[in-house]
């Protein structure tokens, strides 16, 4: 039977306290949820015959629950939705190969929940508003109204001056509020990564690794930020596990 | 009308974010079996989670 992976847990002082909760909670389609341990860390598996479990977004979807439910109540790494084994063998070895790797993310999550911002705006409003400042300046630089001559390549080049300024002024804005962010979360000692420029409307994706406890004071920092940004929405998305914050790969 | 607006965008987000995060993050075994996943459309979400946007996740601290 291969054993498909949700999650690496830290048993923690109290490994009955996770036996005692998995029959609570069931895998894909059903399955009986079972821990294979090692080093004091348990993977939580479910057995299926084939490797093919009909990969779907409900199943994806009762995978993200397994997670959701025991990042509840322990630490752990969740891993990436279809990561099989071959055997239980397999799974203790993989355990006992990188058991000081895993406790190290698992002390690094800690208590700790992932939070997303993503910042909005409405790109044609922005783009008006940026290049009211701008267009003057460049279709006339010298200040000379007798100036008429017309060009194809004088506009032309006017045009991309005029995009290559706002996409400047755009950047620069962004990180202006990246920089807002930052400074409301220095104090939060908040781990962060921050996305630029994703879309054209979705201008800041950032990352947050938080304390539970500090699910309020964010939700705080957020809604003030909003309010002094009224152009832009700020939307934000958690408490999640910390799917973005675990080392990428094991062997 | 403007609050179920915010409330739907939030529910769309929260179903990308989620799906991104289960297919694309977390801890990947190499060189074992990895089920392939692309044929996985984002539509559905059943799963409790609370997220929202800040205007939702005020309405909910408040117990509105």
């Amino acid at each position: 039977m291969k054993k498909l992976i949700y999650a690496l847990v830290s048993e923690g002082k109290h490994p009955d306290k996770l036996y005692d909760y998995l029959p609570e909670i069931t895998g894909i389609g059903g399955a009986v949820l079972k821990a294979v341990s090692s080093y004091q860390i348990s993977a939580i598996i479910s057995e299926h015959e084939k490797t093919d479990i009909g990969a779907d977004k409900f199943k994806a979807l009762e995978f993200a629950e397994v997670i959701e439910h025991l990042s509840q109540k322990f630490t752990l790494l969740p891993m990436r939705f279809g990561s099989m084994m071959n055997s239980t063998e397999e799974v203790n070895i993989m355990l006992e190969r990188n058991h000081e790797r895993i406790h190290q993310n698992l002390d690094f999550v800690k208590n700790k929940f992932e939070f997303g911002l993503k910042v909005f705006c409405d790109s044609d409003r922005m783009t008006l508003e940026l290049s009211s400042g701008i267009v003057a300046g460049i279709d006339n630089p010298d200040g000379n109204s007798a100036e008429t001559g017309n060009s194809v390549f004088r506009d032309y080049v006017n045009k991309k001056l005029r995009e290559h300024k706002i996409e400047e002024l755009r950047l620069k804005y962004v990180e202006s509020v990246i920089g807002e962010i930052t400074e409301y979360f220095a104090g939060m000692n908040a781990v962060h990564t921050f996305r630029k420029m994703v879309s054209e409307t979705n201008i800041i994706d950032a990352l947050f690794l938080l304390g539970k406890d500090q699910k309020d004071t964010l939700v705080d920092a957020v809604s003030d930020m909003q309010k002094r940004n009224p152009l832009l929405s700020f939307v934000l998305t958690g408490p999640w596990p910390p799917y973005s914050f675990v080392d990428k790969t094991i062997k | 009308m403007i609050h179920d607006n915010v409330v739907d965008k939030s529910k769309d987000i929260t179903i990308l974010e989620l799906l991104d995060r289960v297919l694309n993050k977390g801890v990947i075994l190499t060189g074992d079996i990895v089920i392939s996943v692309a044929d996985i459309d984002l539509v559905y979400l059943g799963v409790k989670l609370m997220l929202s946007s800040v205007e939702t996740m005020e309405q909910l601290k408040s117990g509105k």
